[in-house]
């Protein structure tokens, strides 16, 4: 019998079944597994462990009240199926092209499409000339800090050679990163985290251990706001070469005024000066910090000592 | 049957496919190949095996059972798999992640097919809708993006006046644009340069106006992947000595190679986009960062060419002088 065969069988069994089985039912039961008990053993393993890989949740259950080694095992049907989401032809086309043209890496689209149901008609959408857009990191940490929000389990993990222990809130990619953001228990106060910063392993907490926020809007990680600086509110001039395409780069949150010779005049809060000083020297010649005076020094002793 | 595909990859194809055959009242081969992606004889030997799994004694009336008859097939199941596995925590992220994504680029529609799929499927996989998920792939005006997308796919060269940052200029061009992508936090048009007589990548926020021109290209056979910088070979390389803390830039720029010198500094060769683009850089990594000069380090001739640090020097105090005019 074919690997396919035993695991496709292995699954039906605990599926169907109303009870967990030990593992010595199951040896006695199925077919297709070799008979010396150690093989057996090894084999049956090894499967378990594949359709853990696949996302089939299979459960350890203790069998007897008295006997705390008495395990079973079983696939609980709801647990398993995925309701059918009732897509019409035109949604599922959408979320096909969606799935098409964003892709998070290393996940298969097409296996996604095919738990997804719906009419045949909906297919046969593949343009053969549409090509992926984008394509979005998945570093180790995302699924896991995912699956931490959705079951409002906490987080802990190492960061800025600190334990930090987190109610995850939300997840944010942008301007090609990754961030977490929400409560932080050791510093009482709302937090983001970059996820290429998390140092080592993340650990859970139990499901459920605290209210989820308010919807919490998305927030733009602009670099010049990201640190622990004393806010200052900078004014910046961007001429009329460079202002046309520096509307976007500045954020929503900076202040932005076309003045009438074609340059612009931005007020942004920084929080963290030196990425606020790469923001402006990417400008070169063509931006100017009007305000505040400190600023405005620091950026002249920056440029003086770069030369000396 | 498709090359090296694992008995992992079979057995999620087939548990999807076997309750989308077993609610319709026999679909067609085709229909079925077409709804999965499938080809006709990969269908068919999944569904050999699917002939052979049950449950035990796994006697005749306990194994799934599969007519196929005049190119139909009908599947009648027990009481498993009636529907299809969940979606896996990356699933649903994936998911999230390519709709938020389409619907927060501008130009969506926030109540067309998209977005009442994702409800759907917030409801029916438990996928989460406060929200969690943000996707931003990066400021772009809308109008541009429709037009970049609309000459990709329609094949027709376009006139764009585009900002370099490599050499801090304006320069009209015409590009045959056979990719747009987005990638790092910006978007990109790829395509053929007619200026530059090479191919080319240009950030799309960067292009300071686009014309869409009726002339037609025919793109390359082979398209290059998704890319955010593309070097040329006449590009010329600079070696500087970075310390620990500006490790940074051997993710962020396109490094050619980087050896740590044991004192915790390190020594990285680039290639230089252009004079405004080395500016850039060593203006950002300040006094910390050291030019190495070929000759007066004793570089490894193996290097390849070098700018001198004399050449750098020439080109940093010039810019400097231009900066700090600017707060004069």
């Amino acid at each position: 019998m074919s690997k396919l065969e035993r695991l496709l069988n292995l699954t039906a069994l605990l599926l169907n079944t109303e009870r967990p089985l030990r593992v010595d039912q199951i040896e006695q039961m199925m077919e297709g597994y070799p008979s010396d008990p150690a093989s057996f053993r090894r084999t049956f393993e090894r499967d378990k462990d594949d359709l853990r890989e696949m996302g089939i949740p299979v459960e350890v259950i203790n069998t007897d009240a008295h006997d705390q080694t008495m395990l079973g095992y079983r696939i609980l049907p709801e647990r398993y199926y995925l309701a059918d989401p009732q897509l019409d032809p035109d949604e599922l086309a959408a979320m096909r092209l969606a799935l098409g043209a964003i892709r998070l890496e290393g996940i298969a689209a097409n296996e996604t499409m095919r738990k997804l149901g719906g009419s045949p008609d909906a297919a046969g959408l593949t343009d053969s000339s549409s090509m992926a857009l984008a394509s979005v990191p998945a570093p180790p940490e995302l699924a896991p800090l995912y699956n931490s929000i959705t079951e409002r389990r906490r987080a802990t993990f190492m960061y800025n050679g600190a334990e930090r222990v987190i109610e995850p809130h939300r997840l944010d990619y942008q301007r090609g990163r990754w961030y977490l953001d929400g409560f932080d228990h050791l510093r009482q106060d709302r937090r983001s985290f970059r996820l290429d910063r998390i140092d080592g392993p993340i650990t859970m907490g139990e499901p459920g251990a605290f209210e989820p926020p308010e919807r919490t809007a998305g927030q733009r990680y602009d670099p010049w706001r990201y640190g622990d600086d004393p806010p200052v509110t900078a004014r910046l001039r961007i001429d009329p070469s460079q202002a046309p395409l520096s509307r976007d780069l500045v954020g929503s949150e900076a202040t932005w005024t076309d003045c009438a010779d074609g340059s612009a005049e931005v007020e942004m809060v920084v929080s963290n000066r030196s990425a606020f000083r790469t923001f402006v020297l990417g400008f070169l010649e063509h931006a100017e910090i009007l305000e505040p005076q400190e600023l405005r020094d620091d950026m002249v002793a920056w440029i003086t000592e770069c030369v000396a | 049957m498709s090359a090296r595909i694992t008995a992992s990859d079979r057995f999620r194809r087939i548990v999807s496919i076997i309750p989308w055959i077993a609610e319709r009242d026999g679909p067609t081969i085709d229909e079925v190949c077409t709804r999965f992606e499938i080809d006709r004889a990969d269908l068919l030997a999944d569904l050999d095996v699917v002939f052979m799994v049950g449950i035990p004694p796994y006697t005749p009336d306990e194994l799934i059972d599969v007519i196929i008859e005049n190119d139909r097939v009908w599947i009648t199941l027990g009481r498993y798999f009636t529907k299809p596995l969940r979606l896996t925590s990356q699933e649903a992220l994936a998911v999230l992640a390519a709709g938020n994504g389409l619907l927060a680029t501008s130009g969506s529609d926030p109540d067309g097919p998209l977005a009442r799929a994702l409800a759907k499927l917030q409801r029916a996989a438990g996928l989460d809708d406060s929200g969690s998920l943000g996707i931003s792939l990066g400021g772009v005006d809308a109008t541009r993006l429709e037009l970049l997308q609309r000459a990709t796919s329609e094949h027709l060269q376009v006139d764009i006046d585009h900002y370099s940052y490599g050499s801090d200029q304006n320069q009209v061009r015409r590009i045959d644009p056979y990719r747009v992508y987005a990638t790092d936090g910006n978007w990109y048009v790829m395509g053929w340069c007619h200026l530059a007589a090479a191919e080319r990548v240009f950030r799309i926020d960067r292009i300071r106006a686009a014309t869409l021109t009726e002339v037609g290209f025919s793109p390359p056979t082979e398209i290059p992947d998704a890319t955010s910088y593309t070097g040329s070979p006449t590009d010329r390389r600079v070696m500087i000595e970075v310390s620990d803390r500006a490790r940074w830039i051997t993710d962020q720029y396109p490094v050619e190679s980087a050896t740590p010198l044991g004192d915790g500094r390190l020594r990285i060769v680039l290639s230089v986009g252009g004079d405004a683009w080395l500016e850039r850089l060593l203006l950002r990594l300040g006094p910390t960062a050291r030019v190495v000069d070929p000759l007066d380090d004793g570089v490894d001739p193996a290097v390849g060419p070098l700018m001198s640090r004399s050449e750098v020097d020439q080109i940093m105090s010039s810019i400097a002088q231009r900066m700090l005019a600017v707060y004069r």
